[in-house]
């Protein structure tokens, strides 16, 4: 029998007692050395504390002094283990509380944010290795603020749950920079188009202003020059001309509308890339057409899911680095070329150019905020990082490929919107009037407006026009009976909102009755009020072919 | 029976190791030439071996905290671990109480 194969009942009551005594004696203090068992080295026991102690310090100091928030918690986050001092100064409560009850930390979450939150840590408790979320707090003085933040799973070697630990970091600050830097290259990139929008509106208001004061002189005239029919061939052709330049005139306002709509209101809807892409290179076109050819190459593709004010921005900024990346003066020479195409879920739309091209060594930077390449003053460096940032909020994705010398192409691609989304505009037949006449009340305070709706309305029904909300309402309490009350939206003394609010008190049976005639400039309010309402609206300048159809659908 | 003879005819011989001169390793090796002087009165050998400097021979008796002090002869191997300020501790664990 060898010996030492097997241990003996005497021997194992041996080690124990050694073992025993060997704890006796590291707490009562007794112990200069320990030998590591990883490394079978003896470690003294002085070094390792000065060394524990100052890897304690080193963590106190580093967690004490860093801006963010750094916490370590239970594997069940029933216990709060750390917090570091940033919370107080985040969070502006005390630190104590939150060591007695951990649920605190949950209390002061904002009530809409909390199940997020909660389900996320849950996921921390169990199998999901880290998480990382954006949430709102409150605190006491008020004062609501944004967190990031990230938490991680920590296990021993053997795969235990050991702690969880995390970073909280404040983002209320960038937040709110990274918004206000949108909005102001919103307005530097409409700001580098006035001038050539300026010229695009001048020239055909140039020919409605000439014609109409022609009109007006022939006229004039017209004692001296009894034929009717004359006077209907002098005239024809420049009210022809003025009707078309006030309707090129109109198609570049709508087009300056889709830039802007305020910030705050940011919905995705239904959109179709090819009538954005249109406006945006309608707006750009005085920055292209020296430079280059536009070549427009769009293939059949359904409506994809995107804000239209943010998504023209991103194609006008595309259209307007794409025409600065080519030189002036020879335009045959150059193309720019726009598509659109259908990719599985996704709509690609694709801006390209023949221009300088990107260097390869800082095409990665492309997207980078602050990265420009252009001179001081003619970019701001933010253009292509805010497309980056909308397409992506937008669930797409925005790439480069560049080739030197030949010419760089964005590819924008965007999901396609669900079917119930695409909310078709309803054409607008101009239906032959054949109904009966009917009675119309126009309300707007200004007297070229109902002027001009009164003359497309008088020969077919009764028109009354009155220059204020209050004084046709007094025409409703007074008994009056209308089919149709046209009512502008933004009036001076009373809006058409509270107008359509005061007459469901006083008049109920009109409320139905009342169209709304909207400008283009909308409050916050009138938006909200707009999209909840279930009264219809109409946008001014319109054709009255579309007024008198609609009309016309509440004589039936 | 008969080893407790043995035991008696066998010179003491002990090991104690050390971590250089940590408080408790110059304490330990005082308390062991003490104890030894005054009970066993020449009849053993001491030997002091530093764990810094030896690591290996540590290992091999299987050392692991310092000071310990070991009873290699006459058998069983005992070991007593600490700063030996406990002289009665010592002695029981020596056999010679």
């Amino acid at each position: 029998m060898t010996t030492g194969a097997v241990l003996s009942t005497h021997d194992l009551a041996q080690r124990l007692a050694e073992a025993e005594a060997t704890i006796e004696a590291l707490l009562s203090g007794q112990i200069d050395a320990v030998v590591d068992s990883k490394t079978q080295t003896p470690v003294l026991l002085s070094k390792a504390q000065a060394a524990l102690r100052e890897s304690n310090e080193k963590f106190h100091q580093l967690a004490d002094n860093i801006t963010d928030v750094f916490w370590i918690r239970s594997p069940d986050l029933r216990e709060v283990q750390y917090v570091s001092p940033a919370y107080e100064r985040i969070w502006g409560r005390p630190v104590e509380p939150l060591y007695a009850d951990p649920q605190k930390w949950m209390e002061y979450i904002l009530p809409e944010d909390r199940d997020r939150v909660a389900t996320a840590f849950a996921i921390l408790t169990g199998d999901g290795p880290s998480v990382d979320l954006e949430y709102r707090i409150a605190r006491p003085d008020g004062e609501i603020r944004w967190v990031r933040s990230r938490g991680f799973q920590v296990r021993d070697a053997a795969g235990v749950l050991i702690r969880l630990i995390g970073i909280i970091t404040d983002t209320t600050e960038p937040r709110r920079l990274q918004a206000q830097l949108m909005v102001s290259d919103r307005m530097a990139s409409v700001g580098t188009l006035a001038a050539g929008v300026a010229h695009e509106i001048n020239n055909p208001l140039a020919a409605v202003i000439a014609n109409l004061e022609f009109v007006a002189e022939s006229l004039g005239s017209m004692g001296s020059q009894p034929s009717a029919t004359w006077l209907l061939e002098e005239i024809k052709e420049p009210l022809e001309e003025a009707r078309e330049g006030a309707q090129r005139v109109r198609l570049i306002v709508r087009d300056l509308k889709i830039f802007s709509r305020s910030p705050a209101d940011e919905p995705s809807d239904a959109v179709d890339v090819k009538a954005i892409m249109e406006s945006s290179a309608r707006m750009a076109w005085n920055e292209i057409r020296h430079r280059a050819r536009l070549v427009k190459d769009y293939g059949v593709v359904p409506a994809v899911r995107a804000n239209e004010a943010r998504l023209g921005q991103v194609f006008l900024n595309l259209l307007i680095n794409a025409a600065q990346a080519i030189p002036e003066g020879r335009a045959e020479h150059h193309e720019i070329r726009v598509s659109t195409r259908l990719a599985g879920e996704r709509v690609i739309v694709e801006v390209g150019d023949t221009g300088a091209g990107i260097p390869p060594e800082i095409i990665g930077r492309v997207f980078d905020a602050f990265f420009t390449t252009k001179p001081i003053g003619v970019g701001t460096g933010l253009g292509l990082a805010i497309c980056h940032r909308i397409v992506t909020n937008q669930g797409g994705e925005l790439t480069v490929e560049s080739e030197l010398g030949r010419g760089t192409t964005f590819r924008v691609a965007l999901l396609v919107a669900d079917e119930a989304e695409s909310k078709e505009p309803v054409p607008v037949k101009p239906a032959p009037v054949v109904g009966r006449r009917g009675r119309i009340l126009v309300v707007d305070d200004e007297e070229l407006v109902l002027h001009g709706v009164k003359r497309m309305l008088w020969k077919e029904h009764d028109v009354v026009v009155v220059p204020a909300a209050t004084a046709a309402l007094a025409l409703c309490a007074s008994g009056e009976k209308f089919d149709v009350i046209l009512c502008d939206l933004m009036m001076p003394d009373m809006t058409g909102m509270d107008f359509h609010g005061e007459l469901s008190r006083i008049a109920p049976e009109m409320v139905d009755r009342v169209i709304f005639m909207t400008g283009g400039a909308f409050t916050a309010r009138a938006q909200q009020f707009l999209s909840t309402t279930s009264t219809e609206h109409i946008e001014k300048p319109f054709h009255a072919a579309n007024l008198r159809a609609m009309i016309q659908r509440y004589l039936r | 029976m008969a080893t407790k003879t043995e035991l008696s005819d066998v010179k003491l011989q002990l090991r104690l190791y050390v971590a250089g001169n940590a408080p408790n390793s110059v304490r330990a090796i005082a308390n062991a030439r003490a104890i030894c002087e005054e009970h066993f009165n020449g009849s053993h050998d001491l030997e002091i071996v530093d764990l810094l400097d030896h690591p290996v021979r540590g290992l091999a008796d299987g050392i692991v905290v310092t000071p310990t002090l070991l009873k290699l002869m006459p058998l069983p191997v005992q070991r007593v671990i600490g700063n030996l300020s406990d002289t009665s501790q010592v002695l029981l664990a020596l056999g010679r109480a």
